[in-house]
């Protein structure tokens, strides 16, 4: 994707349009650091929320994504499959007890499409306790590609595609990224 | 008649045997209940005094060589033997014992013989051809007469000598205390009383096996009804520069002997190439002989193919304590002569010797054999009464391999015993003798050094714990060699302690695990002492000292129980790789939609080890080991690719797509300098190649070569439910998953396995209705055990009883899912279950679950870890819907599914619990008195049907 030039300051910009777009990534900075905070509190249902109703989530290796094989760790269509998946989560799974901590960074507006639609990429990273060792590991390290729609609460992701770098998911991934 | 006092009475051995001297004639006298009897003191076959023998019904065996003599007749009653004892007559008057060196006893042996002679006459007209003139075809024209045969034997031998053993040729011959005769096995006069035509100094060139006729050397041609091949073997040579100078020797006749003996005494310094028993029975001989011996071995250790390292070092200090210099990982490179001495290059420097002997081993003489087709790897190969795979011809002796796998491998036994066993296995068989239900007498061998007569019974192998009972290398010393994992001993190895070889006999037929202690023995370690590691090169210690120390028992309830040592030892780990993953089993490595065109490849593993799996251009695929033939890098680092060809970057050795060696840079060095031996041969230096299969898009390798079909090895049931799932559509890969499992590999089968935990565990099948325990289900196993597949139809839950319910904590009434299309099942299967998951022994799982599929490959990494490589997949053919149909379903599976996140969560929670309280065992009971095939949801049965399997592969 040759997005990332579309990005780079344009000397024709004038001081508004660089107004906006601190003002658009500073909107998108909230937004993950609310995605992280319910997350991290496991949350999920208000987690599920942040989504439009046609989202598409998907957690997918970047063996994968780069090979151009669809596969994800998780494949959610729409908000009802993924409040499915927060549901199923808190009500039937079984897995040990375990702190999450996701940190979010290096925030890039990609672009903005006809319809008003963000395109956006940040890093991020999970980091785990269990509660058998007194240390965190380093449980994840990706990158989101995002859409953003602004819906009437707020910015709602449309899309986020969680590519994760690292080749073995350490045993299980038991809660969304 | 001289009457002569011999000795008192009293001071005989009751039911023993003493030695006495009269008028300088050694004699030994035993005292059977209330009579004594005399014999002459020493053994018919070599030195050996039979007062240090063993006395049991009535027979007196040689401590040396285990001969057994009649005490009362003198008759010899086995081989080495083949001349009776000479017997005395013996009187006793009150205390006094009394014997007469002219007179024999009564019905002494050489009477009895006399009146067999002439009882082989020819009359029957069955011809039986002998190739090969050594002992082992003195053995067998013995047992064949012995048996009853009455046919023509014709011996064919290129050597001038009739039939002789070798052991005294690196031993008396050497060192001129004992004669040609002395080793003779036939003699001119056996000619005759055998009834046997010997053709001398001619050897059998071909053999027409359609035709039975065999060709000599002297154009003649001999036609067989039966051909026995004893054609012994030839020493090594080492093909380097030098190698055919005078002064250069090797040993393996009697005529090399002599020379080799006169050579040493005029020699003042020999350099010996080759640490194995003969060269360090040289070494002894040189230094008898007033020639000072430096021994020069490859290996970091003496016999390391043969002997664990301890043993290794016992007999390395033997030597040296006798002034021999030992060299180990010392190369000889080149020979050149010196005036009238003689450099021997090395890789650690060079060595001036006045003479050089090669004793680097013996080279079957097998080229016969192959030329009438017989079956032949390294040794041709025989069963227990020496038949090979071509009819009417038979194989024994050094050419020969022993025809029971020694740790997985066959060998060839290179001994005076198994030469004379194999012989008379065949003489027997080709008698038509009845057989022998097993070859029950355990191999044996001896070797003389440094004044020490050191016999080894039983096969030990290098990776053998050792333990040892007495000093260190003295007279009297005894090792034992042992299986570290199962306490089985291998060996028995005593230094002039012939009682320890005999009773070691009822120690290694027992069965008993080795127990240290109760034979007073310290293991010894495999770790080289400071002093060695100063002079020799380093060698890391063994994998765990402790290890040692540790004794494997299964729980006597059988396998209801399951002992945690299964699942975290890493000895036992060691031992699945070599046993099952490198052992006779199908291992999956690909799918072939992975490589499709020809240069395709993907990484793979065989167990813990790194594959490369590659299409060749002719289409085939290849299996090879992704470590360079040179200096063992992992070259090939892609997860996968397309290549024309693979080179190491290291060296830019280059391999083609079927792993062969195809370029070596500078291989002929630089202006003529450096570069490799002349006779390096890309052929010989390869990749590791792996034994290949595909089923239905499925790509399968081996470690074994002559594995069973993999329909065969699946079985027909768990083959029908495979080509249930690949139902012959093309499958095509959707993607990957791969994620780590702090658990053993074992638990993921067992997982599967047990369908007990379906409905208990994964909740979210209960609530959501996908699966209950009154569903339509099978547990199915294997007739081995190794296989299953646990499979189940999807049902209508709105009639479960609601007792049921109850049982299953999990059932929340009323649950459902917002989005339920992923839960869908569309029938494209021509299969009853909606859900199948295969297990496919060791490394594979194939997942059906209802339209979900995936390939799960097991990658051990240790006992308390494994990987797991998902490939998900779907068919060539599928609608665009149908992708998106299978990657939604795929949320319940994987290492972020419903319920793949659940298992992977409960392995580790049992590997923590074994950790954490280590030394219990697993309670696997459900479904009493079944190991196999259970209808019932609530079975444990097929874990102990794999386990069943599991304990016979790894011989636990």
């Amino acid at each position: 994707m040759s997005l990332a030039l579309d990005i780079r300051p344009k000397l024709a910009d004038d001081r508004d349009a660089q107004i906006e777009r601190v003002l658009l990534r500073a909107d998108i900075d909230d937004f993950n650091a609310a995605y992280a905070a319910a997350l991290d509190s496991q949350k999920l249902v208000e987690w599920s929320e942040m989504f439009t109703d046609d989202a598409s989530y998907v957690v997918l290796s970047r063996e994968n994504h780069d090979g151009g094989l669809p596969v994800g760790l998780i494949y959610c269509e729409g908000r009802p499959m993924i409040f499915d998946r927060a549901f199923a989560l808190e009500k039937t799974a079984m897995f040990a007890p375990r702190y999450l901590r996701h940190i979010i960074s290096n925030t890039q507006v990609l672009g903005i499409e006809p319809d008003g639609a963000i395109r956006a990429r940040a890093n991020y990273v999970v980091l785990q306790v269990l509660f058998d060792r007194p240390d965190a590991t380093l449980h994840q390290v990706g990158v989101y590609h995002d859409v953003f729609r602004r819906e009437p609460g707020g910015l709602r992701l449309a899309k986020r595609h969680c590519v994760y770098d690292n080749l073995l998911v350490p045993n299980a991934l038991c809660l969304p990224v | 008649m001289s009457w002569q006092f011999a000795i008192a009475l009293g001071a005989l051995r009751p039911e023993g045997v003493t030695g006495v001297e009269i008028d300088g004639t050694p004699v030994a006298l035993y005292r059977l209940g209330d009579e004594v009897f005399a014999t002459h003191g020493i053994c018919t076959h070599a030195l050996a005094f039979l007062a240090d023998g063993f006395v049991e019904d009535g027979k007196i065996e040689c401590p040396l060589h285990q001969g057994l003599f009649d005490i009362r007749t003198g008759a010899a009653l086995c081989a080495p033997l083949t001349e009776p004892v000479k017997t005395y007559a013996v009187k006793v008057e009150g205390d006094s014992v009394y014997v007469d060196l002219d007179g024999a006893a009564q019905g002494a042996a050489a009477d009895a013989a006399a009146s067999n002679d002439g009882a082989a006459s020819a009359t029957s007209t069955r011809r039986v051809v002998i190739a090969g003139a050594g002992q082992a075809a003195a053995a067998a024209i013995r047992a064949l007469r012995d048996a009853g045969f009455t046919g023509s034997i014709d011996l064919i031998g290129a050597e001038a000598h009739l039939p002789y053993e070798r052991p005294p040729l690196s031993k008396g011959v050497l060192l001129g205390t004992q004669q040609h005769d002395a080793c003779a096995r036939l003699r001119a006069a056996d000619l005759t009383a055998l009834a046997v035509t010997a053709h001398l100094n001619t050897k059998a060139v071909s053999i027409d096996a359609g035709q039975r006729i065999v060709a000599l050397s002297n154009g003649e041609t001999l036609a067989y009804d039966e051909l026995l091949i004893a054609t012994g073997g030839r020493a090594r040579a080492l093909p380097i520069p030098g190698a055919d100078l005078p002064g250069v020797l090797s040993l393996r006749t009697y005529e090399d002997s002599l020379a080799l003996g006169e050579a040493l005494r005029r020699a003042k310094t020999v350099a010996i190439v080759g640490g194995g028993f003969i060269g360090m029975e040289l070494a002894s001989a040189a230094v008898e002989l007033g020639c000072s011996a430096v021994v020069l071995e490859r290996e970091p250790g003496l016999m390391s193919r043969v002997m664990p390292a301890p043993l290794g070092r016992a007999f390395r200090s033997l030597a040296e304590k006798h002034g021999v210099e030992v060299r180990t990982s010392t190369s000889v490179e080149a020979i050149a002569q010196d005036g009238a001495r003689l450099v021997v290059r090395t890789n650690e420097g060079s060595i001036v010797a006045d003479l050089v002997v090669m004793a680097v081993g013996l080279e079957p003489e097998t080229a016969l054999a192959a030329q009438a087709g017989c079956d032949v790897q390294n040794g041709i190969v025989v069963d227990a009464a020496g038949r090979t795979s071509v009819s009417n011809i038979w194989a024994a002796g050094d050419c020969a391999l022993h025809h029971v796998e020694v740790s997985g491998r066959r060998v060839r036994l290179e001994s005076w015993h198994n030469a004379e066993q194999q012989g008379a296995a065949a003489g027997r068989a080709i008698a038509g003798a009845a057989e022998a239900a097993e070859q029950t007498t355990l191999p044996w061998f001896w070797t003389d050094q440094f004044g020490l007569n050191i016999q080894v019974l039983g096969i030990p192998t290098a990776a053998d714990a050792v333990a040892r009972t007495g000093d260190d290398v003295a007279k009297g010393s005894i090792y034992r060699t042992f299986d570290a994992v199962t306490r089985q001993l291998t060996g028995v190895i005593a230094f002039s302690s012939p009682a320890a070889i005999r009773a070691g006999r009822n120690e290694l037929t027992s069965g008993a695990p080795f127990d240290p202690a109760s034979a007073d023995a310290v293991i010894l370690s495999n770790e080289t002492t400071q002093e060695e590691t100063m002079n020799a090169p380093i060698k890391m210690p063994a994998t765990s000292a402790q290890l040692e120390n540790r004794t494997y028992h299964w729980p006597t309830e059988g396998l209801t129980r399951v002992p945690d040592w299964v699942y975290t030892d890493e000895a036992i780990y060691k031992r699945e790789v070599e046993k099952i993953f490198h052992g006779r089993s199908w291992n999956y490595v690909a799918l072939e939609d992975e490589i499709r065109n020809p240069g395709d490849f993907i990484r793979s593993n065989v167990g813990p080890t790194p594959v490369v799996v590659s299409r060749a251009e002719d289409g085939s695929i290849n299996v090879f080991e992704n470590r360079c033939s040179h200096r063992a890098a992992e070259f090939c680092r892609d997860l996968r690719g397309n290549a024309k060809e693979f080179v190491c970057p290291y060296h830019q050795w280059s391999y083609d797509l079927k792993g062969n060696l195809a370029g070596v840079p500078f291989r002929r060095g630089v202006n003529g300098a450096g570069g490799m031996p002349k006779e390096f041969k890309n052929s010989e230096h390869g990749l590791k190649r792996l034994n290949v299969t595909t089923h239905r898009g499925v790509v399968f390798a081996s470690y074994c070569d002559d594995m069973e079909s993999f329909a065969d090895y699946l079985g027909p049931e768990v083959l029908a439910e495979f080509e249930a799932t690949f139902d012959g559509r093309t499958p095509r890969v959707l993607g990957h998953y791969r994620h780590s499992l702090p658990g053993n590999w074992k638990l993921y089968h067992e997982n599967l396995k047990d369908p007990y935990h379906a409905t208990l565990l994964h909740t979210f099948l209960v609530t959501f209705g996908l699966l209950v325990a009154g569903n339509k289900s099978l547990m199915l196993a294997d007739a081995s055990g190794r296989h299953g597949v646990m499979a189940s139809a999807k049902s209508d839950t709105t009639n479960l009883a609601a007792d049921t319910k109850k049982e299953m904590r999990a059932y929340k009434e009323g649950m459902s899912l917002s989005d339920p299309r992923f839960m869908k099942f569309v029938d494209e299967f021509d299969s009853p279950w909606s859900v199948t998951m295969i297990t496919v022994w060791p490394n594979l799982i194939v997942q059906r679950e209802m339209n979900t599929l995936g390939i799960r490959q097991i990658v051990p990494t240790g006992p308390n870890e494994f990987i797991m490589k998902w490939t998900m997949f779907g068919f060539e053919g599928d609608d665009a819907e149908m992708t998106q149909h299978r990657l939604r379903q795929g949320n319940l599976m994987g290492p972020a599914g419903f319920l793949g996140l659940e298992d992977n969560e409960a392995i580790k929670f049992v590997q923590d619990g074994m950790i954490s309280v280590p030394d219990g065992e697993h309670v696997v009971e459900l479904d009493p008195g079944n190991d196999g095939t259970s209808d019932t949801l609530i079975s444990e049965a097929a874990i102990r049907g794999m386990y069943r399997h599991w304990r016979e592969v790894m011989e636990l």
